[in-house]
């Protein structure tokens, strides 16, 4: 095990090539972060046809630089202009830009990035402590498992993606739907093809989501005429000094903030397509709830700053931990990841760090390394962020068009691959129009052909469709997507209707019946404590009814 | 009873199914053992069917959703809002069907100099402006596929005879 983590280690560390390339990722990865309009998937979809000349190794570190620098970038335009730079870092700007106008900038982005710094570097541990044992318990899995675990995957973006279920549902069904145009892998027939052979391939999964994604997003940006001609900030801020010495003790001595933070963004990572934007809202509440200085938040408070900035750095380590060991991508980033190591023929699954342990600690490895480059980046990233907001959004998003035809065709030297993704950008764009989300389709796109081969394993091995709901894995992934279907009416149901008090306990109670049929100790001890968790709320919540 | 925009991609996405789930009987079944190749996808198209009509139905029954005879949806006001994203899309046609004669090179810059001169406007300043950024950008972009990722890009007839 030494040996490889060495080997690994050497691989990342002691390669210039591999460095540098991190380098300029996690530079890349703080300016798309930074650009309001831009978030940190279309920084990785956009790094991605740099790396199909690249080792596998290469390629994911370069990746994880642009996650990481994505997600610490989003604090320099939020703090200095007021405007978010991504989602991810909403809640920073509540009490980051408070404290820059009175007139601690440099305190203000101290706390940000080392904030960031910390999250990052608590996630990774948690990254390296969890993934495979989380792999370990992956191989208990068998094909009606997998299934059940990707209808869960689907249904949970469908739930927390915002908006309307049945939209979710729909662009989730058209995702999987895409998926099986072309040859299936199993009987090698070719469906709906239509008398077109470019059509016998299917569509490419990365085609398909640069169109969707970064196409789509891209048309959004220059609609409004007067917003696309004008510079993407009009408040441009100044270079400002970082103070780090102090940001670190102030930082240190709120330490259970911090670890309550990064453990939020881990625990949203894992959660399939809840990413940095929840992450770094919850904390933010749970630190203002915590705090005995309530009233100072959204005035400049540290903890205000501290625990957004930590939470969504975290989310980077939890969303690659659903990767890691279950080959399930966590958000889009992830799904992008994914992508990527199948070009290099490598299938992320439960036995992926058994499998390719080299690939799998370089990955871990290049996570720590790539939160160095962040903090050693931001001073210089903070120049080019100033000039790159100058740039009116018609121009970046013209160069990025051409830039996307060409990264496309690089992926099979094909032309077609360039109308897909073409045609998927059209209906990304109306679908956004029309008030669909767009993560579930992606996620349908990415495990379409994964449900359908564990479906036609399970199917072939026994006909008995009652295997989905008697073993306790599928069984436990049924009922949480059937829980996550029923969340969304939840958050909108009113506190007091029987509903609303019933949800979290009935779902506590009823989760804990396949982890009795599990059978082993620990789950069984887990069991007990959720059933007697939920009959705890049960009674409480009924007998306010009583009362009522 | 309403109808509005959700009515009319219900409906859509009815016919979508209908035409699909048909083509899907033109699925071959090679007679292997096992899960057929249009189990799947039939599946698929069953639980899409189902989920659009719920959403017609809710279109229908529902009293708040933007009517399709409210002001935004008049000619001018779409023309206005999709100006952009429609010259994007038909200079992406255009630079599509062209890329065999023109090449990644020739045909990216034209593709770029076009969009950013219709997006940005047809002073000479701003054209000189985005020819200089044009040529920079893909040359660079060009360059890097070409020559550092050994990508070979369509070089298209015009360079191809020249």
């Amino acid at each position: 095990m030494i040996d490889v983590i060495l080997q690994a280690f050497a691989s990342i560390v002691l390669d210039p090539v591999t460095l540098g390339l991190m380098f300029v990722g996690t530079l890349a990865g703080i300016l798309a972060g930074a650009i309001p309009g831009f978030t940190i998937a279309m920084g990785v979809i956009l790094t991605l046809p740099f790396t199909f000349g690249m080792t596998a190794v290469q390629g994911l570190a370069t990746m994880l630089g642009v996650f990481v620098g994505g997600f610490s970038g989003g604090l320099m335009s939020c703090m200095l202009t007021g405007i978010p730079g991504t989602p991810s870092s909403v809640a920073t700007t509540f009490d980051g830009f408070p404290l820059v106008r009175s007139g601690r900038p440099g305190l203000a982005l101290g706390l940000g990035l080392w904030s960031s710094f910390f999250g990052g570097m608590i996630s990774a541990v948690i990254l390296v402590a969890l993934a495979p044992q989380l792999a370990f318990l992956g191989l208990e899995f068998g094909p009606w498992d997998y299934f059940s675990l990707i209808i869960f995957a689907l249904t949970i973006t469908v739930s927390l993606s915002g908006g309307n279920i049945t939209k979710g549902l729909i662009a989730g069904l058209l995702g999987l739907f895409a998926a099986t145009v072309g040859e299936d892998e199993i009987n090698g027939v070719a469906r709906f093809t239509f008398g077109f052979d470019d059509f016998k391939q299917g569509f490419a999964f990365l085609p398909v989501l640069i169109g969707l994604f970064a196409f789509s997003q891209l048309l959004t940006d220059v609609e409004d005429d007067k917003r696309a001609k004008s510079p993407l900030m009009s408040q441009s801020g100044t270079v400002v000094k970082v103070e780090h010495r102090q940001a670190i003790l102030i930082i240190l001595k709120r330490w259970v903030n911090l670890f309550r933070s990064s453990f939020i963004g881990i625990f949203t990572g894992i959660l399939p397509a809840a990413g940095g934007s929840i992450s770094n809202i919850l904390a933010y509440d749970q630190a203002k709830k915590a705090s005995p200085n309530r009233s100072n938040f959204g005035k400049g408070e540290y903890d205000g700053v501290i625990a957004p900035e930590a939470a969504n750095n975290a989310t980077a380590g939890g969303a690659l931990i659903m990767m890691m060991a279950l080959g399930i991508p966590g958000d889009i980033v992830t799904a992008v990841m994914l992508g990527a190591l199948m070009i290099h023929n490598i299938i992320p699954g439960p036995t992926f760090i058994q499998d390719e342990p080299l690939l799998a600690y370089g990955v871990f490895i290049a996570f720590f390394v790539a939160h160095f480059f962040m903090v050693g980046l931001q001073a210089f990233s903070l120049r080019i962020f100033l000039l790159v907001t100058k740039i009116p959004m018609y121009v970046l998003a013209s160069v990025i068009l051409a830039y996307c035809a060409i990264g496309v065709f690089a992926l099979h030297n094909i032309v077609f691959d360039i109308w897909v993704m073409f045609f998927f950008g059209i209906i990304g764009y109306f679908m956004k129009k029309l008030g669909f989300p767009l993560a579930p389709m992606i996620l349908g796109v990415v495990l379409g052909k994964l449900a359908e081969l564990n479906l036609a394993r399970a199917t072939g091995i026994s006909d008995d469709m009652f295997l989905f709901i008697s073993r306790p894995w599928s069984l436990f992934f049924l009922l949480m997507a059937v829980i996550s279907v029923i969340f969304p009416f939840y958050q909108e149901a009113k506190k007091e209707t029987l509903f609303a008090k019933l949800y979290v306990p009935v779902s506590m109670i009823v989760l804990s019946l396949p982890l009795f049929l599990m059978g082993s100790p620990v789950r069984m001890i887990v069991a007990v404590i959720l059933v007697l968790t939920g009959t705890y709320f049960l009674y409480k919540r009924t007998s306010s009814l009583k009362t009522t | 009873m309403s109808i509005n925009k959700d009515t009319i991609v219900a409906i859509f996405l009815l016919l979508f199914c209908g035409i699909m789930i048909n083509s899907s009987f033109d699925i071959e079944d090679p007679g292997y053992q096992g899960m057929k190749a249009s189990f799947w996808p039939t599946i698929v198209l069953c639980l899409l069917s189902v989920m659009s009509l719920v959403m017609l139905i809710k279109s229908i029954v529902s009293t708040t959703d933007n009517n399709l005879n409210s002001e935004n949806t008049n000619s001018q006001n779409i023309f206005l809002k999709f100006k952009n994203a429609s010259i994007c899309f038909l200079m992406f046609i255009l630079f599509l069907a062209f890329l065999d004669y023109l090449g990644m090179l020739i045909g990216g810059v034209l593709f770029v100099f076009g969009l950013l001169t219709l997006l940005g406007g047809f002073e000479i300043k701003k054209i000189i402006n985005h020819s200089i950024i044009s040529i920079i950008t893909i040359g660079i972009m060009w360059s890097i596929f070409t020559f550092g990722l050994k990508v070979i890009l369509p070089e298209g007839e015009i360079l191809r005879i020249w």
